[in-house]
């Protein structure tokens, strides 16, 4: 049971935290590390979310963009140097005397693809704990400053694929699409409890509010990508796409759980009763599958050194799902769920998520900014390159989904085809209320 | 039923993940053991010329779930109580125990002691024991813990004076430090 208890400790915590990262997703290209995290030209976001940049020409030359990149993950031979015997390594098992729960996190929150050049230090203060009969009380000290005041958590929607074909900037496709959110609050009681050291009261409650759902399925797609005003070196290009979901299966569950002290906190054989309530729905992959029309649309003008797009995806896509069945969850002892109701019709909503960026090219100069939202808030990244003959110079600024404010700032050399790049960054991913800062390598192939 | 162990154990979780990630700190349970007490108060009447005889209170208290699991580092004691003689005369010496089980409870060493001197007739004082610190201490590596105290009495003659009175403690916190392993 004790490693459940820190097994989901260490789940949620990594929800919590990861939030900003599994944004952004995890970025193997030092370049755009060295950017704070700036997509240029037609990789990774852009294309994802504007459809019209399916109809932009790559211009690689102009940037000097290279068509593969390949990482170099120096910190997984840092980890694994660290760590020779990663399965039987005590620091990660909970039942071991040398478990290191700390350690544990920080390898999730901070895969290590990327050598770790500066540790966020951890808070390491004191916990105290006052305790009378009618008394408790936990002061964190300065680690209260982790515990997350608003809704953590992460999410977002992937297209895992998009086979199809294409006549003259028209599509047909059938989209892989994944939807996931994760999110957890706490209780405004336990909040003061825990982050403002608030001395707990009898016969209160001390909950947190958790919200889930997946869904995944299909979508046959139509879609048209071109330019309809200018030429290759001036033009405004323009794509829309229109999506028929088909929804496989979904799970979506809301639930309160925590616990309700005693009427004098100790003093029974029971100072806190557990309790959950909630109600989950699913529809099961088999079951009538989930229906529902979306769209995406973009827009992107290219004038000389200037590039400009704006991409917004999954606009008005709700599903209905005609057999759904919901459990609902309740605490007797131990947690039950019981069905409540069978072959109902419910509706997800797939999450509005957009990206909108600006670049400037001049001569050697590449500047450039970006907006993207992938359903759970926005991150913003400015940056920009400089090349010098072999040499590049790069740096960026970003502002994570928790609106903490990262640098990047990093370089390269190029030799003929080939290129090596190092880019640093600052994360606020770790267990830690300062920054750390990790460095990518990777190999770039012109 | 695991799904839902997830969300009931997310907010013991949580708190247990948050203490923990203050590194190296340390755990540190500051308990109000008198509040635990519903009687802490020891009476006595003791004949005259006798003694040592011993009046005592216990009481059984849990702590929070974890200890047993935990390493303590130390543990301190603060204790403090007032003596009341309504008659007779004679010494009282106040003493605290703490003991896993209620039979080995007023064994041993106590962890708190404080002597009242001579004292005769209606006498009020204060017993103020010094802070007693006890390193790696075995008794508090559990969940629940009894604590007992005593009055321990010898009576002057002659045998037909009762020394009579009571000694009521006002104050007994107890300071553990815990190492690691709490959550």
């Amino acid at each position: 049971m004790r490693t459940s208890v820190i097994g989901i400790g260490l789940v949620a915590l990594v929800v919590g935290a990861t939030a900003p990262a599994a944004a952004q997703g995890l970025i193997f290209d030092a370049r755009r590390i060295g950017m704070g995290g700036l997509t240029l030209g037609r990789s990774a976001s852009l294309v994802r979310y504007n459809p019209a940049y399916r109809a932009v020409p790559e211009a690689a030359d102009r940037r000097g963009r290279p068509r593969v990149t390949i990482p170099i993950p120096l910190g997984i031979i840092q980890f694994l140097h660290d760590h020779p015997h990663l399965s039987t390594d005590p620091a990660f098992h909970p039942d071991s005397a040398g478990f290191n729960p700390i350690l544990a996190v920080n390898t999730l929150l901070n895969l290590p693809v990327y050598l770790e050049v500066k540790k966020a230090p951890t808070p390491t203060n004191d916990v105290v704990f006052a305790i009378g009969r009618n008394e408790l009380r936990v002061n964190l000290g300065a680690a209260a400053q982790l515990v997350p005041e608003d809704q953590f958590g992460f999410g977002g929607s992937s297209r895992l694929l998009d086979p199809g074909f294409a006549i003259k900037g028209v599509r047909v496709s059938v989209l892989g699409w994944l939807h996931y959110d994760l999110g957890i609050q706490l209780g405004d009681t336990l909040l003061r409890f825990l982050r403002d050291s608030f001395p707990a009261s009898d016969s209160t409650g001390y909950s947190v509010l958790g919200s889930g759902i997946a869904e995944g399925g299909l979508a046959p797609t139509i879609s048209y990508a071109g330019r309809v005003a200018g030429d290759s070196s001036t033009g405004l290009y323009l794509g829309g796409a229109l999506h028929y979901y088909f929804g496989a299966a979904y799970v979506r569950s809301n639930v309160t759980a925590g616990f309700r002290t005693d009427s004098v906190i100790f003093g029974g054989t029971n100072p806190a009763t557990p309790f959950d309530s909630g109600l989950t729905s699913y529809s099961k992959a088999g079951n009538s599958p989930g229906h529902g029309v979306g769209g995406d649309v973009g827009i992107a003008w290219i004038s000389g050194p200037i590039e400009l797009g704006v991409g917004v995806n999954d606009i008005g896509a709700t599903l209905t799902w005609s057999d759904t069945r919901q459990d609902s969850v309740f605490y007797r002892d131990s947690s039950f769920s019981k069905p409540f109701r069978s072959h109902v019709s419910t509706k997800t909503k797939l999450p509005v998520s957009y990206v909108a960026n600006v670049t400037y090219t001049v001569g050697k100069t590449t500047l450039g900014a970006d907006v993207l939202n992938a359903g759970r808030g926005a991150t913003v990244h400015v940056g920009g390159e400089q090349r010098l003959g072999l040499i590049a110079v790069r740096g960026g600024v970003a502002r994570d989904q928790r609106k903490r404010i990262e640098f990047g700032f990093g370089g390269g050399v190029r030799f003929g085809g080939l290129g090596l790049d190092v880019g640093f960054w600052t994360h606020t991913n770790s267990l830690s209320n300062e920054r750390g800062v990790t460095m990518a390598t990777s190999f770039s192939i012109y | 039923m695991r799904a839902k162990w997830l969300w009931m154990t997310g907010l013991t979780a949580l708190v247990g993940a948050a203490a923990g990630a203050c590194g190296q700190g340390q755990a540190v349970f500051n308990v109000d053991v008198l509040s635990f007490l519903s009687d802490s108060t020891v009476p006595y009447d003791v004949p005259g010329g006798v003694g040592p005889v011993d009046s005592t209170v216990s009481k059984r208290f849990s702590l929070p779930g974890g200890f047993s699991r935990s390493t303590v580092d130390s543990v301190s004691i603060t204790g403090a109580a007032g003596l009341h003689n309504f008659s007779g005369g004679g010494t009282v010496v106040f003493d605290v125990f703490f003991a896993k089980n209620q039979g080995s409870l007023f064994t041993g060493t106590p962890y708190l002691t404080a002597s009242s001197g001579h004292v005769t007739g209606d006498t009020t004082l204060s017993l103020i024991p010094p802070q007693t610190v006890s390193l790696a201490d075995t008794v508090f590596h559990t969940d629940s813990l009894w604590v007992g105290i005593r009055a321990r009495v010898t009576t002057d003659l002659p045998p037909l004076t009762h020394m009579i009175g009571q000694v009521r403690l006002t104050e007994l916190r107890t300071h553990i430090v815990l190492n690691d392993k709490f959550f």
